[in-house]
């Protein structure tokens, strides 16, 4: 396996930043919305790449080896010798539609004749999808011995829209999946958060579906306006800075972090990046900028160990809360993350509003907030 | 803050290598500011989590609170509660003791102290059950194996088997242990004195067994006596049955009254106890009977002493409340094996023998032969016959005119039943008239005789009275009057027609119900004549008592008129009879010079063969027209 860094800017178009990677199969590429929203730089890496898949999406920032860039599209070419490739997408309407669109992209990637899927990555709308039903969808279609890594799309510090693409333009209510086949690609992950839980544990007492109503009887939406003070101004998201930590109380090893997309003042309402079980137990969650940057290196630690091939690169997957938490320390888990990998794998990445991978504990793929999650892609010899 | 520092330096230097000092300033403002908004952030979210915890503790220290007050209110229901079961436990009418899987005492009540006399402190929990056995068994309230108990107790309890035990303690004290498992492998005793309940137990037992008059045997237990006896003997031990009835004790019951009858009994009873010896059963097997069971037999002679001895000995006058009495009694004797070896025909051929004996002449005993088996028998078959010949109707009635001496016509005829036998032809009544009254038929076949007679006597002329005989037993019969006035309406017959006649014994028995009936049959317009006059003991005591229509002058003074003194008593009664304003009738006048005799001694009415014998119905109107010529001639 071979790979190439690329990257757009303003000044200087798309340029090659190191390796050569010849006749690219497989490209991915991340920027701000405002970047990719045109379509032109699709097409501008269409014709670069005449025969590759290409797969990006927007993000609250792009992660490009230690640095951590808005400015700047970041891509990363490369090119597979023994592994097969496909892409799937679907268009998704809402949140209802999430499973439905997960079994799709599932159905897509598992029906060929080729060699045996091996892994997925998967880029989706960060806004109209409840990531946990799309993971749950594509599961559902292929099993769990299949790695699911990807990660939700961005837009900063906005939340209005985001955008994903896969074989084409970017757009909004899209979800793109490649899948990889054959025995030779090897795909190693990691995940881990890196926040403090505090406070008293607290009950989900009303929620639907990602929209959270009551925390022991309570509305939430007051919980975290009470917290946030002034900054609750910043809502939805400054409620980033308090992400939950919940569990199903029978087994309270599986729990999961969410982050907030949105919030409803009139119905004190948060609708969250994934589901919110009535019954679970809910904890605030709040980082501390050292123990962030050890998360990600211990994300960094579980996907190296895990190694399996030669030229690997790694696509680091980042909450976009981490990012608004550490701010101008941010590239410190990047560089976390890096030191861990190796200094010399090619590394990319973005700040998302949810990150995909199977978990640490139970296994199962599922949808995470406020973490990192590395995935490392190789190849081996013959 | 070094490595943000230098990253900041990188960011602000431009590519000419100066730095931009608007761009150092603006990151390091930034950062400052994040800074600053990071610790008012946790500082807020630092007080605010403080107050929830405090909030929560809060919360936490209430519900703490309340669960101590519940549990305090739940002790103090509980040792409400155990002083509930407490007072329960002690005031239970068992004693209760409960034995952990060990074997060791758990608790006890006081009632269980109070029964088993241990000390409270002999009875601490943890004390074993072998000790409490022991010191009960040193004091006499536990009687068995203390070990051996044990044994079997651990194994019911094993077993989940609740095992009930009774003990038999000095004092007639009977105690009757539960031992009923619990879960956990021991188990609750539970001590009843059941020393009461055994007794009437006993009590109803024995009332079973005896003669609640006379305490002895009764007929269950004798049964049982004669079995056991039976079962015993051999070669050359032999047994007997007696069987005692006491003679004439009906007259006495009937005449002093039932208390005193009870008197005579318990004396009688105290008599045979009395004479008697050690291995002889008495028992009292009905009203005036009597039994005996003398084992180990050797000589006939032997019983037939203790049968002689018996008769002395209730033979020998006593006085009972001021009245002397003289009674006697008769005895049958079975032998056994000789007369059989069931205790049913052994009692069966003793009874025969006493019958036997009673015919024979009161006051004497009988031992069993065979052929009064074949002669209660040939009565049995009797018995059956009579029945039959009522359902079938083989009775016929004949009629005995009776002769007006003054105007020479005949005013009465005297109904007398025959029995049509289809084998043996007619057979008279004193063949079967006792068997009938024995076995209660005389009833039924009187009520049937007064019906046909007054039937007969409604197709005679209206002059003519028909006369009907009544056993004792109807007279003592509630359904008589009733029957009666049946009989006449049937008939269409006037009560002034209808003639009753009843024999001095009847006067003796039910003398106040027999007074009554006879009262209301007179007051119907019955004539009540007195028959076969001047044969019983207290003859004229009675016609004080009720005012007869008639006196019929029994045969034997008839037969005997060439005498004068039976010539002397016929005119005495006569004249008594006239002067009381009754009619008199002399029977059995057979004879031409009978019948002038009683004509001359001033007799009313005669009735005999002289006028005529007792004839079938359909010749009593020959005989009555016979007679009317003569009246005719006479006028």
């Amino acid at each position: 396996m071979r790979s190439e860094q690329i990257s757009w800017n303003e000044g200087s178009g798309w340029i090659s930043r190191s390796g050569d990677v010849g006749l690219a199969n497989l490209v991915f590429y991340f920027g701000t919305r405002q970047a990719l929203a045109s379509g032109a730089r699709y097409r501008e890496l269409r014709s670069k790449y005449p025969g590759a898949r290409l797969l990006g999406c927007s993000t609250g920032g792009q992660i490009r080896n230690d640095d951590v860039t808005d400015d700047d599209i970041a891509g990363l070419a490369l090119r597979f010798d023994r592994t097969g490739l496909r892409l799937a997408t679907a268009t998704v309407a809402g949140p209802l539609g999430s499973r439905a669109c997960g079994e799709t992209i599932g159905r897509t990637l598992a029906q060929t004749n080729d060699d045996e899927l091996s892994a997925i990555f998967v880029l989706s709308d960060g806004l109209s999808v409840n990531g946990s039903e799309l993971v749950a969808g594509i599961t559902a279609v292929v099993g769990n011995g299949v790695a699911l890594t990807g990660g939700m799309a961005g837009d900063g510090a906005l939340f209005q829209e985001t955008l994903v693409g896969g074989d084409g333009p970017p757009r909004t209510h899209q979800v793109a999946a490649v899948g990889f086949y054959g025995n030779a690609v090897r795909i190693a992950h990691g995940s881990a958060g890196g926040w403090d839980e505090f406070g008293p544990r607290r009950r989900i007492t009303r929620a639907q579906g990602n929209v959270l109503y009551e925390l022991d009887g309570k509305p939430a939406l007051d919980l975290y306006k009470r917290y946030l003070g002034d900054e609750a101004d910043g809502l939805p998201g400054t409620a980033l800075l308090f992400p939950l930590r919940i569990c199903d109380p029978e087994y309270p090893d599986n729990e999961v972090v969410r982050t907030v997309l949105a919030v409803d003042h009139d119905a004190r309402s948060m609708t969250f990046a994934g589901d919110m079980p009535e019954g679970w137990v809910a904890q605030l969650m709040r980082g501390n900028l050292d123990r962030i940057a050890i998360g990600a290196a211990d994300a960094a630690r579980q996907a190296a160990a895990d190694i399996g091939g030669r030229d690997g690169v790694a696509i680091l997957v980042s909450c976009i809360g981490r990012r608004l938490l550490m701010g101008q320390r941010v590239t410190e888990e990047v560089e976390a993350a890096g030191a861990e990998l190796g200094r010399g794998m090619p590394r990319l990445g973005f700040y998302s509003y949810g990150e995909i991978a199977p978990h640490r504990a139970m296994g199962e793929c599922q949808l995470h907030n406020q973490t990192m999650t590395v995935t490392v892609i190789s190849e081996t010899d013959l | 803050m070094d490595k943000l520092f230098a990253q900041q330096l990188t960011r602000a230097t431009r590519a000419d290598g100066e730095i931009d000092l608007a761009v150092l300033e603006e990151l390091v403002v930034a950062a400052y500011a994040q800074a600053e908004r990071d610790r008012r952030l946790i500082d807020r979210s630092t007080a605010l989590m403080a107050e929830e915890l405090e909030q929560l503790n809060r919360g936490l220290e209430r519900v703490v609170e309340e669960r101590t007050a519940a549990l305090r209110d739940r002790e103090a229901r509980l040792a409400g509660q155990n002083m509930l079961i407490d007072t329960a436990i002690n005031n239970m009418p068992q004693g209760l003791v409960m034995f952990d899987a060990d074997a060791r005492v758990v608790i006890c009540n006081k009632r269980y102290l109070e029964m088993s006399g241990l000390r409270q402190d002999q009875v601490q929990p943890g004390q074993p059950l072998i000790e409490l056995l022991r010191y009960r068994t040193a004091i006499g309230t536990f009687s068995g194996d203390p070990e051996q108990y044990i044994r079997q107790l651990l194994a019911a309890v094993a077993r989940g088997e609740t095992r009930t035990v009774e003990f038999e303690l000095a004092g007639d004290r009977t105690i009757a242990v539960t031992n009923r498992p619990r879960p956990d492998g021991g188990w609750v005793a539970t001590h009843e004195d059941i020393s009461e309940r055994r007794r009437a137990e006993k009590k109803i037992a024995h009332m079973a067994h005896h003669d609640a008059l006379t305490d002895l045997p009764n007929r269950l237990l004798l049964r049982e006596r004669l079995a056991d006896t039976i079962a015993g003997i051999g070669k050359r031990k032999r047994a007997a049955v007696f069987c005692i009835d006491l003679d004439n004790f009906k007259t006495v019951n009937d005449t002093l009254g039932h208390q005193f009858g009870d008197g005579l009994l318990k004396y009688v009873a105290d008599r045979l106890r009395a004479c008697v010896g050690p291995g002889v059963t008495v028992a009292r097997v009905g009203g005036d009977e009597f039994s005996l069971i003398l084992p180990d037999l050797v000589h006939d002679a032997d019983c037939a002493d203790l049968a002689q001895r018996v008769c002395e000995a209730v033979r020998t006058p006593i006085e009972l409340a001021g009245h002397p009495i003289l009674i006697d009694s008769s005895i049958g004797i079975a032998l056994a094996p000789d007369h059989g070896v069931e205790p049913d025909e052994l009692l069966k051929n003793a009874d025969l023998a006493l019958y036997r004996a009673k015919a024979d002449g009161r006051g004497s005993y009988r031992f069993f032969e065979p052929s009064m088996d074949a002669r209660l028998k040939a009565r049995r078959a009797l018995e059956s016959e009579l029945r039959q010949a009522l359902i079938e109707g083989q009775f016929v009635l004949h009629y005995q005119p009776i002769l007006n001496v003054e105007n020479n016509a005949i005013t009465c005829c005297e109904a007398l039943v025959r029995w049509q036998h289809p084998e043996r032809g007619l057979i008279p009544p004193a063949d079967f008239i006792p068997v009938a009254e024995e076995i209660g038929l005389i009833v039924a076949l009187g009520e049937w005789v007064l019906r046909k007679a007054c039937a007969d006597a409604a197709s005679w002329p209206s002059q003519i009275k028909v006369a009907v005989n009544l056993s004792p037993i109807q007279m003592g019969s509630a359904n008589l009057v009733p029957t009666v006035i049946g009989a006449l309406a049937a008939a269409g017959l006037p009560a002034c027609r209808l003639e009753l006649e009843i024999t001095e014994s009847v006067m003796i028995q039910n003398t106040e119900a027999t007074l009554a009936a006879l009262h209301q049959l007179r007051h119907l317009g019955v004539k009540i004549s007195m028959d076969d006059f001047g044969t019983g003991y207290s003859a004229l005591s009675y016609l004080r008592l009720f005012a007869f229509d008639k006196l019929k002058i029994d045969r034997c003074f008839i037969n005997d008129l060439s005498n004068d003194a039976s010539r002397a008593i016929v005119r005495a009664v006569t004249d008594m009879a006239r002067s009381l304003g009754m009619i008199t009738t002399a029977e059995g006048v057979e004879t031409a010079e009978q019948f002038d005799h009683v004509r001359l001694l001033c007799c009313d009415e005669v009735q005999g063969y002289y006028i005529s014998r007792p004839q079938p119905l359909a010749m009593v109107h020959g005989v009555i027209a016979a007679y009317a010529p003569l009246r005719a001639k006479s006028a």
